[in-house]
């Protein structure tokens, strides 16, 4: 044991006397610092931002005199995505999904982008987080101290000497591991710190945990991988030529080849056609906004035979609000059922995008992290449910106003003139049946489920690697 | 008492015979040379009394241990010293020293550093300078200071004098002969037949793997290199 201390112990003294190493270690450490401080201020002042959006939103729509209730209806409201507090270190998804849904009455529209800040996030470059540094960057630095570990010693022909001295190739290789090991966890004291910022905005302390363990997990496959490919060649520009392709390939070629293929394999509806089709099932749910609608003929039938009236006036419930209050029920059951075929899509594609990190850990690693920090697809999803159960719910508690508060004669002269436009309108403390948001971030469970067969995938990396590093670490001789 | 000992001693590298039977042994308090041209198999014979390549047939012996049987126990009783006296360069020699004796858990303290690095005369200045700064001769004084330390019983060297000037080998050859006085058991491989005759009690001449003669000192008379030479020469 002794002995893998004493090597590891030379191996980090090399390293402190490497100009290279050394240097590459500082650029890396000032690249994740910058990242990290930049991120968590990017974040928390989008966070701070939207949250005073959504407080805007609420007062505006609160603060609107009496009117009619479907005007309400198509006023609408805003509701904004507040990023978890763990997005300070994987925003994920969240620059490239919507971050507000504007909720109205008969239509689930998509997501919206808030304005962008700077002309620089137009470029369409990616936002270089914490998360994508350590994911991309990190293993290159691995690489660059740790590719001469083994290959080094062979070359400078001290490889025959060290073991003539009755260290064996298990204890060599160990002793590297752990120099590299304890490399590695300095290279992510910015991750702690990060994390740790981010527990006390409201983090789960667990998730934090976690994130760094998967971080870790990821960051010592790359060093096994770096071990091995040293103890297996002979030459050091050989071993940095391989892990350098090795890098290019898992990192940048491959998660871009296999997002093309899932794209390609498993296509989605493009929008104009599902909204073609979309708009053809609406048709047949009737329009809401017409009481003769022969959609609604068989409602109006039984609510006449309900309440033994000869006509809709005599119905003591408004028979327009009624028909909104049906129609929006019809039309929302098809728009969730598209929105819905819309999710499994997307999430198919995701698992499917998934299942490639057996070929890379980059892209396991990708969603463990996203998956972590809540700012994965299927937060995304979340939000977009969300949204829409506040949207129909208020939209129904407004047609039921419009059903209960309104008299059918009063809403039908509603144009006739002014005085009749001012009758046909409902208290302005109805508008409070709204509610006020938050998107509160999921529950942990929840997100370890995600993450859980990506994380069975980086496992799984890792035994392998530990079983190459035993078999090199036993082939290693003279 | 036989220290290293070949035993019809087999060797097959890259699917051709590298030894091919050969037979000696080293006493202790000896210098034995093993002389012979390049691919004659001399540093293959170092490398199986070490442990790194496994006798087709045969056997080696060290200290009475069969090598194949217990490579760590016969490892423990030797000090290698490669012909490059590979050491790391961004160490002085005193890091250097003291790494590989952790490494080889032999327990020694600063004099005994400094003793060993003054018994091999390597200047005090230079004790604290990186090796990449060393000469040859310097780095293969701090190998030799290492196997002081290490205090092992048998000392294998391999080309030691190549690339050192005739003082730095006069030098070193009087360290050897001084270990050898005190009971180490010394196998040199080497092509500098002057240099084998002056130090080794005994040569054995390889050849395509093959013992093909050897040579003894007397009390009175040293081994004659002229005789040594023109065997080398006929058997090359």
């Amino acid at each position: 044991m002794k002995e893998i201390v004493y090597i590891a112990v030379g191996e980090l003294r090399y390293w402190l006397r490497s100009h290279l190493a050394l240097g590459g270690s500082l650029v890396f450490l000032m690249l994740i610092s910058i990242t990290s401080i930049l991120t968590t201020g990017h974040i928390n002042a989008e966070n701070n931002a939207r949250v005073q959006q959504q407080k805007n939103a609420e007062d505006t729509f609160l603060t609107q005199p009496d009117r009619h209730p479907h005007r309400m209806v198509h006023y609408g409201h805003y509701v904004f995505r507040s990023p978890p507090p763990l997005a300070t270190f994987d925003p994920g998804l969240d620059a490239i999904t919507g971050q507000s849904i504007f909720l109205e009455g008969h239509r689930q529209n998509t997501a919206m982008f808030a304005e962008s800040g700077a002309s620089a996030d137009l470029g369409g470059l990616s936002w270089l987080s914490p998360a994508l540094v350590y994911q991309i960057f990190a293993p290159l630095i691995i690489i660059l101290l740790g590719h001469g570990a083994i290959a080094r010693e062979r070359e400078a022909a001290l490889l025959t000497p060290i073991l003539s001295l009755g260290v064996s190739g298990y204890s060599l290789v160990l002793g590297k591991a752990l120099a590299l090991l304890i490399f590695i966890i300095i290279i992510m004291i910015p991750l702690m710190v990060t994390c740790t910022i981010a527990v006390f905005k409201g983090a789960d302390p667990i998730a934090a945990g976690l994130l760094f363990c998967v971080y870790l997990l990821y960051l010592i496959v790359w060093g096994i991988m770096t071990l091995c490919v040293s103890s297996i060649l002979h030459k050091r520009s050989t071993v940095l030529a391989v892990l350098s392709s090795c890098w290019f390939i898992f990192n940048l070629a491959l998660p871009s080849l296999a997002v093309n293929f899932v794209t390609y394999t498993t296509p989605l509806s493009g929008k104009i056609e599902t909204d073609l089709t979309l708009l053809a099932d609406l048709h047949k749910v009737g329009d809401g906004h017409n009481i003769n609608d022969p959609a609604f003929g068989q409602l109006r039938e039984q609510l006449l035979k309900k309440y033994n009236a000869q006509s809709l006036a005599d119905l003591p419930v408004n028979f327009r609000g009624i028909v909104a209050i049906e129609g929006e029920r019809k039309l929302t059951n098809v728009l969730n059922s598209y929105a819905a075929r819309r999710m499994a899509g997307e999430t198919q594609q995701s698992q499917q995008l998934a299942n490639y990190g057996w070929l890379t850990p980059t892209l396991a690693i990708t969603f463990i992290s996203r998956s972590i920090a809540g700012t994965d697809l299927a937060n995304y999803h979340r939000f977009q449910k969300e949204a829409e159960a506040l949207r129909f719910s208020f939209v129904q508690k407004l047609n039921h106003a419009h059903a209960e508060q309104l008299s059918y004669s009063d809403d039908i002269q509603r144009n006739k003139d002014e005085a009749s436009g001012l009758k046909a309108r409902i208290n302005a403390s109805n508008w409070k049946s709204l509610g006020s948001y938050h998107f509160k971030k999921s529950i942990l469970s929840d997100r370890v489920k995600s993450a859980f067969y990506s994380f069975n995938i980086l496992l799984t990396w890792f035994f392998e690697m530990c079983i190459m590093l035993f078999l090199c670490a036993r082939g290693i001789n003279s | 008492m036989m220290m290293l000992q070949a035993d019809s001693l087999h060797i097959k590298r890259a699917n051709r015979a590298a030894l091919n039977g050969i037979n000696f042994h080293v006493n202790s308090g000896e210098i034995y040379a093993l002389l012979g041209g390049n691919g004659a198999g001399k540093s293959t014979t170092l490398l199986s009394f070490l442990g790194f390549l496994k006798p087709s047939q045969g056997q080696v012996r060290v200290k009475g241990i069969e090598v194949k049987s217990n490579i760590a126990a016969a490892r423990k009783v030797m000090t290698y010293l490669p012909e490059s006296a590979s050491l790391y360069d961004h160490m002085n020699a005193y890091e250097n020293l003291k790494y590989f004796l952790q490494l080889a858990k032999r327990h020694v303290t600063e004099s005994d550093i400094q003793h060993a690095l003054n018994r091999v005369s390597l200047n005090q200045d230079s004790w604290k300078i990186k090796l990449r700064d060393y000469s040859k001769g310097m780095r293969q004084k701090v190998a030799i200071a290492l196997s002081i330390l290490r205090d092992t019983d048998i000392l294998l060297l391999d080309e030691p004098t190549s690339g050192l000037d005739p003082a730095a080998i006069d030098e070193f050859h009087a360290l050897i002969r001084d270990l050898a006085n005190n009971g180490k058991a010394i196998l040199m491989v080497t092509h500098d037949v002057y240099g084998a005759c002056q130090v080794a009690e005994r040569i054995g001449l390889l050849r395509d793997g093959q013992l093909v003669g050897e040579f003894s000192s007397h009390s009175d008379a040293p081994i004659d290199p002229q005789i040594v030479h023109s065997a080398f020469l006929r058997n090359k």
